[in-house]
C-alpha cells in the first residue's frame, strides 16, 4: 500500500502550538510513511517460529531471537523455498504497523542462512520437486554436438567465468558466446538468472545454455535452490548446462539442468572438443592411410615374389633330396670295403685249402705264406 | 559461425578422403596421389583449427530489473 506523504504527514486539523493530532488512521499511514523510508528493504535474519499457510495463500511466521520475536507476513507466491519451525533464515521486507495497530514484517523474499537450515531446506524442496518429476533422467536432453551459438548467465567479474572462457578459447573456436550478466549469489540472484534464462528462451537462437558460478560457501550457493529459478530450468526450452560450485557441490539447479558440470571450467570443456586433440585425430587418419598403402606395397611385392619363391624351395628339396641319397651309398660302400674289415683283425685266405697244401693269409699289415695241417668242421655255426 | 561449418564439412570430406584407404575402391597406382590430396586437406584442417576464434558478447539487457 502506498500513502500520500500529504495525507499522512498531517494531522487531520492541525491547531497552531499545539502538538500535531492524530486519528489511529492517519497516524498508522504516518508510521507506515516513515518505516518504509527508513527500512526499505531491510533484511532480518532470525529463526522461524509458529509458521502456517492460511487459506493457501497467506504464509505467517514469526521471526525470532533470544529475546525478541516479530510476526511476518507474506503471499505464498512469494515464498520459494520450504519452511518449517525452527530453520534459519534471512528475510526482505518492509516493517509495517497494520490497521489493528499490530506490527508485522511484510515479507516479499526468503533465504535460509546457516548450513543445517540451507541443507533442511535443499531436502524438502528436492523431494517436492522430484515428487513432481523435474528432476526425471527421461527428461534430460544432449548437448549439440556442433555448438556455434552458445548463451551464457554469469557474473561477467567473478572468476568462475573468467575460467570457464579462458578453457572455451584455448579448446575450441567458431562459437558466437552471448553473455547475460547476472548476480550468481544473494537474494536478488535466482530473479536475475530466471529473467536471463527467459530472454535466452525468447529472444536469442542459442543451442544451449550455460547458468556458471565458481565455488562458494553453502549460504553463497544458495541462490540455486531457488524454487522458481530450479522450475525455469526444467521448463526451459533450450538446453541448460550447469557449472556450479565445485565437485562436491549439488544444487537442485543441477539437478534441474539437462547436463550437470562439476565446475565452470569441466562446463566448458563438456561443451566443446579439444582443438589439440581434433588435430592428433586429423593426423592420426592420414598416418593410418600411409600405413594401409605400405602394407599394400608390401602386399603386392610379396605377391610377385611367391611364385619364385616356391621354385626356389622346390629346387632346395630336391638338392637335399639327392644329397642325402648320396651321402647313405657313400656310407654302405664305406661299409664294404675290405680294407676297413682287415683293419678290425679280420683276415682273408686264399689258395686251396688241404691239408699240406700252402695257402696265402692277407692281414691288414702282413702277406702270410702258411701251410695247411688239419682240417676240421666247425661246431655251432650260426647264420 | 561460417569458419566452424567450414571445418566441420573439412572434417567430414576428410574422413571420406581417409575412407577409400580402407574400401574395395583402393588402387594402389592411385594411392599415392590421393594421401597427398589427404595430407593437403589435413594441414589445412590444422590450420583452421589453430586459429579458429570465438567471439564474446557481453548483453547490453539488464537483468536486475
Amino acid at each position: 500500500m502506498t500513502i500520500s506523504p500529504l495525507k499522512t504527514a498531517k494531522a487531520d486539523i492541525p491547531i497552531p502550538g499545539e502538538p500535531p493530532r492524530f486519528t489511529p488512521s492517519t497516524l498508522i499511514a504516518a508510521m507506515n510513511q516513515t518505516l518504509e523510508y527508513a527500512y526499505e528493504g531491510a533484511l532480518l535474519v532470525g529463526e522461524v517460529a509458529s509458521y502456517k499457510v492460511n487459506q493457501g495463500k497467506w504464509v505467517f511466521f514469526d521471526l525470532k531471537d533470544e529475546e525478541s520475536s516479530i510476526s511476518c507476513f507474506m503471499s505464498i507466491y512469494q515464498l520459494r523455498v520450504p519452511l518449517e519451525d525452527g530453520m534459519k533464515i534471512v528475510v526482505r521486507g518492509v516493517p509495517k504497523v497494520t490497521k489493528w495497530g499490530k506490527f508485522s514484517f511484510t515479507v516479499s523474499a526468503i533465504k535460509p542462512v546457516g548450513d543445517g537450515s540451507i541443507k533442511k531446506a535443499f531436502e524438502l524442496l528436492k523431494k517436492k520437486l522430484s515428487d513432481e518429476g523435474l528432476f526425471a533422467p527421461e527428461k534430460k536432453r544432449e548437448l549439440p554436438k556442433d555448438l556455434t551459438k552458445l548463451g551464457v548467465i554469469s557474473s561477467t567479474g567473478a572468476a568462475g567465468y573468467a575460467d570457464f572462457v579462458k578453457i572455451l578459447n584455448a579448446r575450441w573456436g567458431g562459437i558466437h558466446v552471448q553473455v547475460a550478466h547476472t548476480q550468481v549469489q544473494g537474494m536478488d540472484a535466482p530473479d536475475q538468472i530466471i529473467r536471463a534464462l527467459k530472454y535466452f528462451n525468447e529472444r536469442s537462437e542459442v543451442q544451449v545454455i550455460a547458468i556458471l558460478r565458481g565455488g562458494g560457501s553453502a549460504d553463497d550457493l544458495s541462490c540455486f535452490n531457488d524454487e522458481e529459478l530450479v522450475r525455469a530450468i526444467a521448463a526451459s526450452k533450450i538446453p541448460v548446462i550447469t557449472g556450479i560450485g565445485h565437485e562436491v557441490d549439488e544444487s537442485l539447479a543441477d539437478l534441474a539442468a539437462d547436463v550437470r558440470a562439476s565446475t565452470p571450467s569441466n562446463a566448458a570443456e563438456m561443451l566443446t572438443p579439444d582443438r589439440e586433440a581434433v588435430g592428433y585425430t586429423v593426423d592420426m587418419s592420414v598416418s593410418r592411410a600411409e600405413s594401409i598403402i605400405y602394407n599394400k606395397i608390401d602386399a603386392a611385392l610379396e605377391r610377385v615374389d611367391q611364385p619364385f619363391d616356391n621354385i626356389r624351395r622346390f629346387i632346395k628339396q630336391k638338392i637335399d633330396f639327392y644329397h642325402n641319397m648320396l651321402f647313405q651309398k657313400v656310407k654302405i660302400l664305406e661299409a664294404l670295403n675290405p680294407e676297413k674289415v682287415l683293419r678290425q683283425g679280420y683276415a682273408i685266405l686264399s689258395g686251396k685249402v688241404s691239408p699240406g697244401s700252402v695257402v696265402n693269409i692277407t692281414t691288414y699289415d702282413k702277406e702270410i705264406t702258411a701251410e695247411v695241417k688239419e682240417i676240421h668242421e666247425r661246431k655251432n655255426v650260426t647264420n | 559461425m561460417s569458419e566452424k561449418m567450414s571445418l566441420t564439412k573439412k572434417m567430414e570430406e576428410l574422413d571420406k578422403k581417409t575412407g577409400w584407404f580402407y574400401s574395395d575402391d583402393f588402387k594402389l597406382e592411385e594411392s599415392a596421389e590421393r594421401y597427398k590430396d589427404a595430407m593437403a586437406l589435413a594441414n589445412d584442417i590444422k590450420k583452421d583449427l589453430n586459429e579458429l576464434k570465438n567471439e564474446i558478447e557481453v548483453l547490453s539487457e539488464d537483468f536486475s530489473k
